[in-house]
């Protein structure tokens, strides 16, 4: 009954913030002024009927929301709009019929379009952060346990040193590095290898996406590391710690049965609070190797000035991140029994 | 690893300030290039060689750090006095405003910050400004969870609540006793607020979003990037810029981390640190005392510990403390908190922690010396043949195990092998364990959480009987509990020993319990041992001063109208030892010669030892 409750303002919670986001985003294209399609109708070049003709496409003949006619709010419109014939509203229905509008550049979906990409980013952050968490861990097991000697000494500066490193730098050494080595020097797959057998399809994903998973492994593996050091070094002081060994179990058997569930809980939490960082950098990554996921998607719209794309791409990834959150959030909840919904 | 911090960024400030003279070339003038200036390699002429137009590199490099620096700075100026301010008010005004502050923390700290920035600079004019305030304004969560949880701890400490009763108000407050504690934190968070700062701007250039006019190291990467720098082959118009952001990040970073050591520095030894080798004693020892009646199974021969701190000498916890146990014997060992009974005890099963080592003596259990044993020869005996109820068994039992579970662990690792068959037995005895302690069996798969502590302290004397001990040391194993539940665990405690016939070693400060139940008592002072006899011996003639006055701090029973005594002053402390006896300069009978000479331990006779000049004569 307690947990179910527990659940339920989780969930609650993520939903309240999804919501914050879709009005962010809402808010952030209309508010500045950055949007070609708006500051097209100010263009003065631009006859009437062209004029109408764009707010007509992009829906800005409708007034913001009730009451609201634009975002003056010194400017109140007419209260007896239909509510759902009004900008924010037509935004949320097509939202959840998964519509995010027309590309500039393409032209096609911008739901299609990052659908595609989404897979993508899915396979570079999955394949890293579990290259970076597993390396991580091992790693920090291995400075506290060894605390204050050589190892440890040399993977906390390893791991400061990988912190300072900007993540699309380390990728561009990388990538010098990579091609000198015969590494292909981006995108997903090679062109024209449609026809080959799976097999080999796949064995060139691999090679593409070598780099960027080395880049990103090795820029939050320090992270990782940091975190499960600091954390088993507090869990080793403990008073259990020493219960154990008095019982006369030997060191692997304290760090495996005693230790490590202890200080892996708060990992789960900083694995969760660390998505967000985790998208900078496949961010990063996706547009220094032209990785054909969400960041890379952002990168282009960036450069091309494509609206939609970019709008759409950072509400999936707010989602995604948030999802993700919740998701952490309750996994902790079953792993520490002392997690007891007040 | 501060100072190394410091010093790096000293450095990079200098080549900032200084970026017009110390560089070779002008910068912002485009005359005199040509086609063939593009991608120089490094050489005489340009030291790092020249970019995608032509400029020098090491010029650009110079100017780039004055960019990266002032974004930098002023980026994570805002987000600390935003997260500052917001923080101290949640923390300090509390009740309402706090929880939407913090709500709105948490959905700002959940929403992805680089993609949600470069939305934001993509939809205005990309400029410097700009930037600095985009990554300031969302760069505050972390400054101000620190910043809240900081205030709240300072809040509720008694110097603030003083203040508050003569009647300061809260600006007042805020400002003269939360501020002043708030800040280090605050500037070691600013620090690395600023390297995040930094990274965020290196990023938002690299991605096209930055100013065209101002040539940060991201904008130097993003040109040599975009424009053909990788074919060309050109690495150090790609390596410059990159290397003077991790050399700022790196700086700040060791900067940040050497100072978080320096205010809340951390003991980084823990109990798996590789204990320190037993120093073995040449000399040979006969165990102090040996009754004919019961055989003997634990005994001490002058165990001497020291507790070595890095740049002092090392503290003596113990000196030279014998004693003997014998089969059923129940020994009291008594004195006051840091006289060394939880090092001594720990001394015995070797469990020492990383900073103690024994330096002198010998011990022997059922014949074998346990002082020159391997570690996994000493593994087997701990809690097979001597276990441990530690004090305060909140912390004692894992909190994510179940206590049947950890009793369990306790059986099989001192008996490898088992059947299945075999392990349901385990099970079984687990549950009658938990009868014997009087914990009900549905309890075995609770956590330790759900247990009271009485219960607690119980399923702990279960896990110490798990084995079959010969010995249980059993380490103030009251002192957290009310005095109902202490009552019961004493009982419990004297039960289980005649019921299972076993030796204790009881750590305690109360003597009355030691009255009541135990055979033999050690009274211990400042490390050494006081006296040292049967109960009888110590009650009714010890000859020990110290003895005497802590017998006079407890209520007699028989004469209930004499009035109690403390004893004035403190223990030792270990680092700053008297010279002559440890007791000398609290003792009311003190003699000249006490305080200049350490007294040895006398013999009294009938297994009688007291350590006091009065007595050896």
């Amino acid at each position: 009954m307690k947990r179910y409750q527990f659940l339920l303002r989780k969930i609650a919670w993520s939903f309240f913030t999804i919501l914050f986001v879709l009005v962010l985003n809402f808010l952030l294209f209309r508010v500045l002024p950055g949007d070609p399609a708006r500051a097209g109708v100010r263009d003065p070049r631009l006859k009437q009927e062209a004029i109408e003709a764009i707010r007509v496409r992009f829906g800005l003949d409708k007034p913001v929301l009730n009451c609201f006619q634009s975002l003056n709010p010194l400017r109140l419109g007419s209260c007896t709009v239909n509510p759902l014939d009004t900008q924010f509203f037509i935004y949320i229905r097509n939202l959840l019929h998964g519509e995010m509008g027309i590309s500039f550049h393409s032209n096609r979906p911008v739901a299609d379009i990052l659908t595609e990409r989404l897979w993508n980013t899915v396979l570079l952050i999955g394949a890293g952060q579990i290259l970076a968490i597993v390396l991580g861990v091992v790693f920090g097991i291995l400075a506290a346990w060894k605390a204050r000697t050589a190892i440890d000494y040399a993977a906390l500066i390893s791991s400061l040193l990988a912190w300072s490193l900007p993540t699309f730098w380390l990728g561009i050494i990388l990538l010098f590095w990579g091609s000198s080595q015969g590494l292909p020097i981006g995108g997903k797959a090679t062109p024209g290898l449609s026809s080959l057998p799976l097999l080999q399809q796949w064995a060139d994903i691999g090679r593409h996406i070598l780099l960027p998973t080395l880049t990103y492994t090795i820029v939050y593996m320090g992270e990782y590391m940091l975190i499960m050091r600091s954390s088993l070094l507090d869990v080793l002081a403990e008073d259990y710690i020493l219960t154990a060994k008095a019982k006369g179990l030997n060191t692997f058997q304290i760090l495996k049965d005693h230790a490590l569930k202890n200080a892996m809980l708060p990992l789960v939490t900083l694995i969760a609070i660390n998505l967000g960082f985790t998208v900078a950098g496949a961010l990063q990554i996706e547009a220094v190797f032209s990785w054909p996921g969400l960041g890379g998607a952002i990168y282009e719209a960036v450069a091309r000035r494509d609206f939609p794309v970019l709008q759409g791409a950072f509400l999936l990834i707010a989602v995604s991140v948030i999802l993700a959150n919740l998701v952490a959030d309750l996994t902790y909840s079953t792993l520490d029994p002392r997690v007891q919904p007040e | 690893m501060a100072l190394v911090g410091l010093a790096m960024l000293i450095a990079i400030l200098f080549v900032a300030l200084f970026a017009n003279q110390l560089s070779p070339y002008d910068i912002s003038t485009s005359a005199n290039i040509s086609m063939k200036d593009i991608y120089n390699p490094p050489g005489a002429a340009h030291w790092l060689g020249t970019d995608d137009a032509g400029k020098d590199v090491l010029s650009s490099f110079f100017h780039g750090a004055r960019v990266s620096l002032i974004v930098g700075f002023f980026a994570a100026f805002i987000s600390v006095v935003i997260g500052g301010v917001m923080g101290i008010v949640a923390g300090f005004y509390g009740g309402r405003l706090e929880n939407i502050l913090m709500r709105f923390n948490d959905v700002m700290l959940v929403i992805p910050d680089l993609p949600l920035m470069v939305v934001i600079v993509a939809l205005t004019k990309p400029s410097l400004l700009n930037i600095i305030f985009v990554i300031g304004l969302l760069g505050w969560t972390t400054t101000s969870r620190i910043v809240r949880s900081q205030t709240l701890a300072v809040k509720s400490r008694k110097f603030v609540l003083r203040a508050r009763a003569i009647g300061a108000g809260n600006a007042h407050i805020i400002r003269h006793h939360i501020l002043p504690l708030v800040l280090p934190l605050l500037v070691v968070n600013a620090i690395l607020v600023i390297s995040l700062a930094i990274l965020q701007e290196s990023t938002l250039s690299f991605l096209g979003l930055g100013d065209p006019t101002a040539l940060s190291w991201g904008q130097m990467l993003n040109f040599a990037f975009g424009r053909g720098a990788m074919s060309a082959g050109a690495w150090w118009a790609l390596f410059a810029p990159g290397f003077g952001i991790v050399w700022v990040v790196l700086s700040l970073t060791l900067l940040g981390h050497g100072l978080e050591q320096v205010l809340n520095p951390r003991l980084e030894a823990h109990h798996l640190t590789p204990g320190r080798p037993v120093v073995q004693s040449q000399v040979p020892l006969a165990p102090v005392k040996v009754t004919t009646e019961a055989p003997l199974l634990l005994d001490a021969r002058e165990l001497s510990i020291d507790y070595l701190t890095k740049g002092q000498p090392p503290a003596r916890a113990v000196e030279k403390v014998s004693f003997t146990l014998h089969k059923g014997e129940l020994m009291g060992l008594v004195g006051e908190s840091g006289c060394g009974k939880t090092t001594l005890m720990l001394g015995l099963l070797r469990l020492l922690p990383a900073a103690g080592q024994i330096v002198g003596g010998k011990v022997f259990f059922t014949g074998k010396e346990l002082t020159a044993m391997s570690e996994e020869g000493i593994s087997d005996i701990r809690w097979k043949g001597i276990s441990i109820i530690f004090q305060g068994a909140m912390n004692a039992l894992n909190p994510v195990r179940m206590v049947g579970d950890q009793i369990r662990e306790a059986i099989i690792t001192h008996s490898p092998m088992l059947s299945h068959s075999q392990l349901k037995q385990v099970d079984g005895r687990v549950t009658e364990l938990l009868d014997l302690v009087g914990i009900a069996r549905q309890h075995k798969e609770h956590y330790p959480h759900q247990y009271s502590g009485g219960m607690r302290q119980r399923a702990m004397i279960a896990m110490a009987l798990a084995c079959n001990p010969q010995v249980v040391i059993a380490d103030e194993p009251t002192t957290a509990l009310d005095v109902m539940i202490q009552a019961q665990v004493l009982e419990l405690l004297d039960s289980l020993r005649h019921k299972l016939g076993l030796s204790i070693i009881f750590v305690t400060h109360d003597l009355g319990v030691v009255a009541e139940m135990c055979d033999s008592v050690l009274v211990m002072y400042g490390g050494v041992t006081a006296e040292y006899g049967s109960v009888d011996t110590i009650y009714n003639a010890a000859c020990h001063p110290y003895t005497q006055e802590l017998l006079k701090a407890f209520p007699d029973l028989s004469h209930p109208e004499k009035r109690l005594a403390s004893i004035p002053g403190y223990p030792p402390r270990l680092e700053n030892l008297p010279p002559g006896c440890r007791f000398a300069p609290r003792c009311p009978r003190a003699i000249p010669r006490c305080h200049t000479e350490p007294p040895a331990l006398h013999s009294l006779g009938e297994g009688h030892f007291a350590s006091c000049h009065l007595v050896g004569v």
